[in-house]
């Protein structure tokens, strides 16, 4: 009796630190990103150009087919601020961050939520997809949904499946009137979104948490300072 | 801001459900295990309260599971979580937990219940015979297996939510810890419950054995969530709305200091050193003990799942 629970003691013991080594081996070996992407796709959103006219959201939802209320992309407003005449909003954009460690992809059971390992683009293989709904809690950001048609979970794709694909820039991109959008590959010195940042300075959402958002901000002049 | 319904919210009543009956399943065969071992030996199957324990648990992690299963968005699909695995999802490895735990689960109950079985077939399958002796040799090791999974589902439930690090309020390395013990509290409660429904003696020795440690269960639970509110209170900031939002005033406060702490901690609590003091245990006693502590946990995974849904980072 006693004998054979040393036994099993010693073989739990053997059992949990194999378990707890291995997902750990396994944690760092997806989040340390040992494959050098080929590219990393970033956004630049200038908030001092954008004027809130919702012509990119308009364009994502019809190159990208997104159904009627939920959208991949919003601009949110806030103002106005000062006096008529003078009055100003700010207008900040709401999508995917495209994080360079991924809050959404980790928690995925099904592996569903991925980063392309080639360009950085997160993305969702909706027929992987269950629908748990646990990366749409993980992201703190909050921009991810559920897809009313596919009931998948859906998000911005950096166009990845619509214009990138055609070889073009992605819809929201090119429907803005005062190119407000940047896109390019941030390893790439030569790219235009390299260019913007070096010249400009920008700031990026929630930074402490973490997730190393790629998509970059350019603050608005007008606004609220606040503490 | 209405308390089941606003904008951050994700996660609805289902998985609070979901997170309880997972508990409860742990936390009732952890009592049936310590009642064999400690307390009736190899008669532990004539005790209804063992019963109890034994019936509760696999039908909690079922009626756990279908929820879970129903709650997706695709639950035709489900069978894609068994398949496809991420070790760096809280959930996969849950998930596995629970498949694990399930098959200890079956061949601690035919441990337990062999002989009945036996002679219920009585010899009538020899096959069945001979696998239930095969199972029973292992007895030790099966136990073994099964308390640690059992431990290792109760605080999962806790690592689920821990894991997000969108909810401040959630993402707390004590959750994990208080949803083991608040676990293991309700489990002994739906043991005594079903126990005695179940016509065990409500002064047997298995009540004596589990309200002895029920208390300092409870005086853990306690310490427990006071370190888990004065640790966000503590760390400012977001976390600090999030602890304030939630004990603060409005439904959710009133759901935590009337429910959980009143009714689901201070009462049994009360109602278990009455019971110290006075001998002899009734039914009434017992089973209103037991539906404090079980209604106090339900409450807790509710409070945390919603109010912790509440405050973003
Ligand atoms: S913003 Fe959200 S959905 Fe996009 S990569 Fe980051 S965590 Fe994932
Ligand atoms: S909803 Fe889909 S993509 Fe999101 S975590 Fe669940 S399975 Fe993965
Ligand atoms: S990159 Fe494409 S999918 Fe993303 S917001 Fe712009 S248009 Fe929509």
């Amino acid at each position: 009796m006693s004998n054979s629970r040393r036994l099993f003691l010693k073989g739990a013991c053997a059992a949990a630190v194999g378990a707890s080594g291995f997902t750990i081996a396994m944690a760092r070996s997806t989040t340390s990103g040992d494959v050098e992407p080929a590219c990393n796709y970033a956004l630049v959103h200038d908030e001092t150009k954008c004027i809130g006219c919702d012509a990119c959201s308009i364009a994502c939802r019809e190159v990208n087919q997104v159904p009627e209320g939920v959208s991949r992309l919003e601009i949110e407003r806030e103002g106005p601020f000062g006096e008529y005449p003078n009055q100003h909003f700010r207008f900040t954009r709401k999508s995917c961050q495209h994080c360079d460690d991924t809050p959404c992809v980790k928690v995925c059971p099904t592996g569903a939520a991925y980063k392309d390992p080639k360009t950085g683009i997160v993305s969702v293989d909706e027929w992987k997809c269950v629908g748990c709904q646990y990366c749409i809690a993980a992201c703190p950001y909050q921009i991810r949904f559920i897809n009313p048609v596919t009931k998948a979970a859906d998000k911005c794709d950096f166009c990845k499946e619509t214009r990138l694909k055609e070889g073009q820039l992605p819809a929201c991109v090119t429907a803005c009137p005062t190119k407000a959008l940047t896109f390019g590959d941030i390893t790439d010195p030569q790219s235009q979104v390299v260019q913007v940042l070096k010249s400009t300075p920008s700031y990026r959402s929630k930074t402490d948490l973490g997730t190393r958002p790629k998509v970059f901000r350019i603050a608005s002049q007008s606004g609220e300072i606040k503490l | 801001m209405s308390p089941f319904h606003f904008d951050s919210l994700i996660w609805h009543w289902p998985i609070a459900i979901y997170l309880f009956l997972a508990g409860v399943s742990a936390g009732a065969i952890c009592f049936a295990v310590l009642l064999k071992h400690f307390k009736l030996g190899r008669d532990a199957y004539k005790s209804g309260f063992v019963q109890a324990a034994c019936l509760i648990a696999p039908l909690a992690v079922f009626a756990g599971l279908g929820i879970l299963v129903i709650d997706l968005t695709k639950p035709f699909d489900f069978w894609k979580i068994l398949l496809f695995y991420n070790p760096t999802s809280v959930m996969s490895v849950g998930v596995a937990v629970l498949m694990v735990y399930q098959v200890a689960l079956f061949a601690w109950l035919a441990c337990v219940f062999k002989e009945p079985a036996l002679s219920w077939c009585s010899g009538r399958w020899p096959v069945v015979e001979k696998l239930f002796n095969a199972i029973a040799k292992h007895e030790a090791t099966i136990t073994g297996f099964l308390v640690m999974l059992a431990l290792s589902l109760g605080a999962y439930t806790g690592f689920l939510l821990s894991a997000l690090t969108t909810y401040p309020m959630l993402n707390n390395p004590v959750l994990p810890l208080l949803f083991l013990v608040s676990g293991l509290s309700s489990g002994a409660a739906g043991t005594l419950l079903g126990g005695v429904l179940l016509k065990g003696n409500p002064d047997g020795k298995e009540v004596h054995f589990i309200h002895n440690i029920e208390i300092p269960m409870i005086l853990v639970e306690i310490v427990l969530i006071f370190t888990f509110f004065a640790g966000l209170i503590l760390t400012g900031g977001q976390s600090q709305v999030a602890a304030f939002t939630a004990i603060g005033e409005g439904f959710w406060g009133w759901i935590f200091w009337a429910g959980i702490v009143v009714v689901g901690l201070s009462m049994p609590l009360a109602f278990n050193l009455f019971m110290k003091a006075s001998s002899k245990r009734k039914f009434s006693y017992v089973a209103i003990t037991a539906s404090c502590s079980l209604i106090g946990v339900l409450l807790l995974r509710n409070f945390i799942l919603y109010t912790g849904q509440m405050t973003v980072a």
